[in-house]
């Protein structure tokens, strides 16, 4: 049972923290949003799916790369991988902002219930998919292989390959990048008091829409990020791939403390990890059984997720 | 658009086909003219399967008059769609038509179970060339088809066989993995893969995983691959996972052989893992191509298109009820009795005989490899 887990200790870890890290991304995308509106965005799932779109077009309509060409080099490599980046980056940020401005701006402003604007981001949710599966004609979409899966070395057993070792230091670099926004920038400290206290942030001045709508950005940004490093390293993307991403990432969130951006941090990753263990000894049959038995473990423990306390106490 | 007006297309077309058939003199002094159907997908968007199909069964009725000069068949097209619904609203015209004397399909599995009721009323004989879900011919089920319904198409039962002895094939003692994806298609595959495999001399069975079909990370399952020590890997799912998964094999450094089934069957697949999927091995229907290459070659020149996926089931099917009209089989009860009595040989070299339930005893699969981005046919796996 143990045996291959033993004998692929090294692949499967490293497997899983880049997954790990995938998971991470999105999971901001949940945890920002909810920090501020305390709510969670159901959107987010497409949101990740329509950024996984903005590389495979950049790749293969921008720089007009098909499935038969060889790999990108050198310099033409670089630009390719950061152009796409940021192309996904883009289109997730807008497809954020605009469903706050569709989805929870219109409502915020109306003074509706929470509960309102939970439905109306399932509908956008619901429609984003469509509008995809629509323009796909619901065919899985394969991505031209830019980066050549080179093995660069062998450590204890395991291959090191370059586009998990690229996912797995650039994710961390932009999970850093964010996390010092949200830690010193003027924004990011406007965003952490509207968490702390709406009523107070406002009469301080704060604008309230602006700090939302930015929320809304920068975890479409880390979510369309990780749309870019999903691609890079599986590849493939489909209409309805956004659910089961969007639900490990939610579930991510939710084990680190949701609303808090270390805990996604962690989170990600030992759900990453956790998944990889569980589906190598047990069977991958297994995966998602295990995943919540240690959720409601550690959630019956830690009623907050393994970082949960700061929200509870701004809350109270 | 649509369905509303799709199927009331249907209405028309089946309204305006019964009318049709009864304004077609039936005695004639030189030849008597005898009517079969053909019922399967002839618009709509899987139209193509049908369209070959019924191909098939035209060239089949060529042959036959060219052969036997005192005879003439008409052949009603059925338009179902492959759609259950329109199949409920097209089937009972043709029940009403008398001349009808048995029916080659419906194509579809689902379209078959809506026609069911109408044509069991009238014993309509119907022989279908791909309908293939096992409840069909299963007596316990609700949509048992029996005593009208059989098929010239092999069930997973056979085909999870036919896959085994394909993917262990040129591979010295075997060591095969077999993981499924849970769905209702794939997990009784994979077991009649592994009963399959018992039969393959100097394979075994090393390992196994059931993966859902919404994973994108194989890892785990590769790692239990390697230290399996697997020199084979069978995979029953669809072909979207089965290139997201041979990608990622393949980047993993490994060359083992990997095969799927006929849910991997799709052009599809190659474009989709592209040089990964190079000497991936599938099994699918051969057609007629794979069978008997002069025949294809007549079929073309006499069609004026090259035979379809079904076209080697949809022949036979056609030619049993053919030879039930020269039989002098020419009432529905009469051509159903003949029927389910048949021994013959298909094209194939195969013997069609009908078990009491409606099916045959052999599964007809090609194999198929990847070269060059595209499913080559390698023949008739035997």
């Amino acid at each position: 049972m143990f045996a291959v887990l033993i004998d692929q200790f090294w692949s499967l870890t490293i497997a899983g923290i880049a997954l790990g890290f995938i998971y991470v991304l999105i999971s901001l995308g949940y945890t920002m949003v909810y920090g501020v509106l305390r709510m969670i965005n159901f959107a987010n799932s497409e949101i990740f799916m329509w950024g996984t779109f903005g590389t495979v077009i950049t790749s293969r309509d921008i720089f007009h790369y098909t499935q038969t060409s060889e790999p990108a080099k050198g310099a033409k490599l670089v630009l390719v991988l950061v152009t796409s980046l940021l192309m996904s980056m883009l289109v997730a940020g807008l497809t954020a902002v605009f469903v706050e401005f569709v989805a929870y701006r219109r409502l915020r402003m109306k003074g509706t219930n929470r509960l309102a604007t939970l439905i109306s981001a399932i509908g956008i949710s619901i429609a984003l998919q469509e509008i995809m599966r629509l323009l796909t004609h619901s065919r899985p979409v394969g991505a031209p292989r830019i980066l050549e899966k080179i093995i660069l070395t062998e450590v204890w057993g395991a291959n090191i390959r370059l586009d998990t070792v690229i996912t797995i230091i650039a994710a961390a670099l932009i999970f850093f990048i964010l996390e010092r926004f949200i830690k010193l920038s003027r924004m990011g400290k406007a965003i952490r008091a509207v968490s702390m206290n709406e009523d107070a942030a406002k009469l301080m001045g704060v604008n309230l829409n602006r700090v939302i709508t930015t929320t809304f950005l920068v975890g479409g940004l880390a979510t369309g990020a990780a749309g870019f490093f999903y691609i890079t390293v599986f590849e493939y993307t489909k209409f309805n791939i956004g659910f089961t991403m969007g639900m490990a990432a939610f579930t991510a969130a939710v084990l680190g403390g949701i609303g808090n951006i270390r805990g996604a941090f962690f989170g990600g990753l030992s759900l990453g990890l956790l998944e990889v263990y569980a589906s190598a000894v047990l069977g991958t049959q297994w995966k998602a059984v295990t995943v919540f038995i240690v959720l409601v473990l550690v959630l019956l423990f830690k009623p907050n997720g393994l970082f949960g306390e700061a929200v509870q106490t701004t809350r109270a | 658009m649509n369905k509303k007006i799709k199927s009331s297309l249907a209405v028309v077309s089946a309204a305006a086909l019964a009318f049709g058939i009864a304004s077609v003199p039936t005695a004639s002094a030189a030849a008597k003219t005898y009517t079969i159907g053909y019922q399967g997908p002839l618009s709509g968007g899987e139209a193509s399967t049908g369209i070959d199909e019924q191909n098939a069964v035209k060239y089949a009725i060529k042959l036959f008059e060219a052969k036997n000069p005192g005879f003439k068949i008409k052949l009603v097209s059925i338009d179902d769609q492959g759609d259950p619904a329109v199949a409920g609203t097209v089937a009972p015209g043709v029940a009403s038509n008398k001349n009808v004397l048995g029916v080659v399909g419906p194509a579809y599995s689902g379209a078959t179970i809506a026609s069911l009721p109408y044509y069991k009323s009238v014993n309509m004989a119907l022989i279908s060339p791909s309908a293939t879900r096992v409840s069909l011919t299963d007596p316990t089920s609700p949509d048992f088809g029996g005593p009208i319904f059989h098929r010239v198409v092999g069930k997973d039962d056979l085909q999870g066989p036919a896959l085994a002895k394909y993917a262990t094939a040129g591979v010295s003692a075997a060591k095969v993995f077999v993981f499924d994806d849970q769905s209702a298609y794939a997990v009784p595959l994979r077991g009649f893969v592994e009963a399959g495999l018992k039969k393959v001399s100097g394979a075994t069975l090393v390992g196994g995983d059931s993966v859902p079909n919404t994973t994108t990370d194989f890892s785990p399952t590769i790692a239990k691959i390697k230290t399996s020590g697997a020199t084979v890997v069978i995979y029953t799912g669809y072909y979207s996972q089965a290139a997201v998964f041979i990608k990622q094999l393949r980047d993993s450094g490994s060359k083992v052989v990997f095969a799927g089934g006929d849910g991997v069957f799709n052009q599809e697949f190659p474009k989709l893992a592209g040089a990964a999927a190079e000497g991936s091995k599938v099994t699918g229907v051969g057609g007629l191509a794979g069978v008997d290459a002069k025949m294809e070659a007549d079929f073309k020149k006499k069609m004026g298109v090259s035979s379809g996926v079904y076209s080697v089931e949809s022949f036979d099917a056609a030619n049993i009820l053919l030879a039930g009209i020269k039989a002098g089989k020419t009432t529905r009860t009469a051509m159903l009795a003949y029927v389910n009595a048949y021994s013959g040989k298909s094209i194939s070299g195969n013997t069609i005989k009908f078990d009491k339930n409606g099916d045959i005893s052999y599964g007809l699969f090609a194999g198929f490899t990847t070269k060059n981005g595209v499913l080559v046919n390698t023949g008739i796996i035997k």
